[in-house]
Parts: C-alpha cells; structure tokens; sequence
C-alpha cells in the first residue's frame, strides 16, 4: 500500500460515511412525516438550525478554554517554534499557525480553528519532554494534516450534526409522548407511532457511531498526510509508540474535544479491546496506526 | 430531438470538464508559487545572513581570504538566479562555500566559542532546515502540477488556457550545508 492509495481510500470513506448520515437523517426526517405533523417539523427543523449555527460560530473559542492552553513564548521553546515553522514550510500552509502550549505531563497534541488561517495548534509540556526533533516533527506534520485537511471543521460539522439529530429526536419524542400523534387511533396509527419512536431512539446512536467512525478515519489519514509532509513515517511512528507506551492521562481533555488530540485523551481499556468497544473511541488503536505508517513507509520499528 | 438532448448533455460534460480541470490548474499553480515564496524567503534569509557570517569569521581567521573570496561570489551569483534552476544551482555553489567556511573554522577554536558565531551558525541550520522542508513541498507541487498538464485530458486543455510546466528547483540529492553543535550548544 503505498501512501498516495492510503490517503485516498481514506478520503473515500469518509465521503461514504458522510451519505451514510446524510441518509440517516433523511430517513429520519422521512419517518417523522408520516407520523407528525408538517408544522411541527418546521419549527423542530428552525430551532435545530439556530442550534446548529450557534455551536458551528462558537466551537473555535471554546476549546482553549477548557483545555487551559496558553500562548507558547518564543524564547522559552525555540525548538517547538523551529520545528513548527519547518513542518508548515513543508505542508504548504499559508502561514505558520500560532502555538499552544498546555501545562500537562502526559504528552499529547491538538489542531483547533475552522480553516487554516484560524487555526492553532496546542502541544502539552509532556510531549515537549517526551519527544526528540524528529517525533516532534511527526506529530506536529499530523496536528497540521488535520488543519490542511480541514478535518477540524469537518469534525465540527458531524459534531453539528449529531447534536441536530440529538435534538431532533428528544423533541419529537416528547411530543409523541405527550400526544402530538397526526392519526388518531387504529392499528396503523399505534404501529406508526412505535415506528417513530423506534427510530427517535435510534437515530442519536447511530449518528454518534457515524461520528466516530469519520474521526478513526481521519486519525489514519493525518498519519499519512504526515509521512507525506514530513517524508519522514517513521518519526511519526516512533511518536506514537513513545504515545503507546506513556500511560498518564491527559487531565483537561473533556469527550467533547477528544477527537481533535493526537491520541485519545480517554481511559482507554487496552487488553480487552473488543471489536464492540473500538466502536466507540475517536482514535484507531495507536498499534494499528503504526502499522499503518509501516505499511506505507517500508520499515519496520524494532519491537 | 434525443439527438439534441445527446448533444446538450456531451457539451455539458465538455464545459464541466474544462471548468474542473481548469480549477484544478490553478489550485496546483497557486500551491507551486506558495511553494517558490516559501523557498526565496528562505534564499534571501540566507544572503542576508552571509556578509555578517563572513565578517565574524574574518575577525578571528583573517587568513582564508580566498574561502572569503568564493562565499562572497557565490552569494552575488545566487541574487542574480532568477529561475527556480538557476537558482538552484547557485544554491549549490553557495551551500558548497558556505561549507567549505564553516570547516576552516573548524580550526579556530575561539571563533568556534564566539556568541555571535553559535547565533549565525544557529540560524544557518534553521534556515537549512527550512529550505529543505520548502523545496521538498515545492517539488511535490511542481510534479503534480506538470503531471496535469502532461498526461491525457490535461495536455488537451493546459496550454490553450494559459498554463505552463514549471521548474523544478534542484534535486533532492543536494548536499545540505553541515552545521555541527555540540549537544550543549544545540540547547
């Protein structure tokens, strides 16, 4: 496999499951029209606008905020600056982003702002500690992949939209609970009526699967955006072992920004991973993301 | 009348395609002059930075003037390079000059101890760095870009509207200039 043919079937794949929600939520909306009334849905649907508006204008400021990142100075990290600058260079950004940097032992990094004029990017002190020159480049050319790649802004659409079809759900639920049924009575009309429900409950489910479905997908192609950037997969990969093999937990990283980290800031069970739980979790194993880059890269890490 | 509607729908998928292809050229030549701003940038930082590095040098080993003499010329040649070839290959003579001064002063241990000398020596690596990251995104750009124009839909389209392969600035076997610190100095 080489790098170009990883970088597109992941680009695939998030465009299929981004039909595969924009489904969901037809379906969704499908459903709701049989059971509901039309006027009911109008304003349901004006309300989630608003909603969807207001999270996609305010996302951007928030996150520093509850991560406690603050402006890196220039004289006290030179070596973060250097790199930095040298990995923007290299990927073909307009300018470099400003830096971050968070005052955390365990070591992790992460890309904010909509496009990459408005993005930041955050690193903890840990991984400052942690990583020599070249890890260092490999995470920061991973952290820019996702500023290149838009993927904050996509992520913050899905994020958008889950929350929609959140909303959307808890409402019409309410009010099929409370009697907002467009038929009467009759068989056809309970069974309608369980169908709506049924999907009510499904649908917020379903869309946070989508969700962090198209987050893993990212995660592996920031990998290999990287290892084009930096031509360099393997710095990259000897990161994220040294990631693998840290276990301290980042401690300002709340599920809401979980996604946009290098790796997941999250209690992750190792061991017992079944294919059950690895649905849930905004990052690919970091074993697997390794692989990855190997696969791509022609090297092998030494065990 | 299925033959005009036949017809409609191949002009249409005519103009689509110039369209597309035409903003995808634009893209890649936009990205290729990002690339070339990003390079001359660092060019220049390093011209700039020659006259005083000559001067520090010449403080303490005033004797190499002829190392002096090939740095100096090589920096006037590399200003005067206005293609990304020309410029590449002045990059060369430069990069070997500059070299061939910082191993001369390898023999003059209070040069080598110099503040202003470990400052020079410090953003001369930088700007390596630099400039290796910027041609190696310059030249990905620039293969992508002549790539379109070469191969078979593009090569139909590229030059009637206005588009022309680019050069590619040097090889990647260029020899970077060797600026050695010592573990202590590189903090």
């Amino acid at each position: 496999v080489t790098l170009k043919e990883q970088i597109r079937a992941n680009r695939w794949r998030t465009l299929w499951l981004l039909l595969l929600f924009t489904l969901l939520v037809g379906v969704l909306g499908g459903i709701l029209a049989l059971v509901f009334d039309l006027s009911i849905l109008i304003v349901v649907a004006i309300v989630a606008f608003v909603y969807a508006l207001f999270s996609w204008l305010a996302s951007g400021r928030i996150v520093a905020a509850v991560t406690g990142a603050k402006p890196a100075d220039r004289a006290q990290y030179p070596r973060l600056y250097h790199v930095l600058e040298t990995v923007a260079i290299a990927a073909g950004l307009p300018q470099t982003p400003p830096v971050y940097v968070i005052d955390d032992p365990a070591p992790n990094a992460f890309a904010a702002g909509r496009s990459p004029k408005t993005a930041y990017v955050a690193v903890t002190t840990g991984l400052l500690n942690l990583m020599d020159e070249r890890e260092l480049e490999g995470v920061l050319a991973h952290e820019l992949s996702h500023v290149r790649n838009r993927d904050v802004r996509l992520m913050t659409l899905v994020a958008v939209l889950v929350g929609v079809i959140a909303l959307i759900s808890d409402f019409m639920l309410r009010i099929a609970i409370w009697g907002g049924g467009k038929r009467g009575g009759g068989w056809a009309g309970i069974v309608a009526l369980a169908l709506g429900i049924a999907a009510l409950v499904i649908a917020p489910i379903a869309g946070v699967l989508i969700q962090l479905a198209v987050s893993r997908r990212r995660e592996y192609l920031a990998d290999a955006s990287a290892a084009e950037i930096t031509g360099d997969g393997e710095g990259l990969a000897l990161a994220l072992r040294k990631l693998q093999q840290d276990t301290q937990q980042t401690r300002h990283a709340p599920r809401a920004v979980a996604h946009m980290f290098i790796e997941s800031p999250l209690n992750q069970a190792s061991g017992l991973r079944s294919s059950f739980r690895s649905l849930f979790e905004t990052h690919p194993p970091l074993e697997d993301r390794i692989r990855a880059l190997e696969d791509s890269g022609g090297f092998r890490l030494a065990a | 009348v299925v033959l005009w509607i036949v017809l409609a729908a191949v002009g249409a998928a005519v103009l689509l395609f110039l369209i597309l292809t035409f903003n995808r050229l634009v893209r890649l030549r936009n990205e290729a002059e990002t690339g070339w701003a990003n390079i001359d940038v660092q060019l220049r930082r390093r011209t700039d930075l020659v006259p005083n590095l000559v001067a520090t040098v010449q403080a303490y080993a005033a004797h190499e003037a002829e190392t002096f003499q090939r740095v100096t010329e090589a920096r006037a040649a590399a200003q005067l390079a206005s293609t990304p070839a020309a410029a590449a290959q002045a990059d060369v003579q430069l990069g070997g000059a500059l070299n061939r001064l910082i191993a001369v002063s390898e023999a003059y241990p209070q040069l080598r101890a110099s503040e202003n000398f470990l400052a020079l020596q410090q953003e001369l690596a930088d700007i390596e760095d630099k400039l290796a990251a910027a041609r190696r995104y310059y030249n990905q750009t620039v293969y992508r870009f002549n790539t379109v124009q070469q191969s078979f839909p593009g090569v139909l389209v590229a030059r009637p509207l206005g588009f022309h392969e680019r050069e590619f600035f040097g090889t990647d076997e260029r020899e970077p200039v060797n600026v050695t610190f010592t573990a202590a100095e590189r903090a």
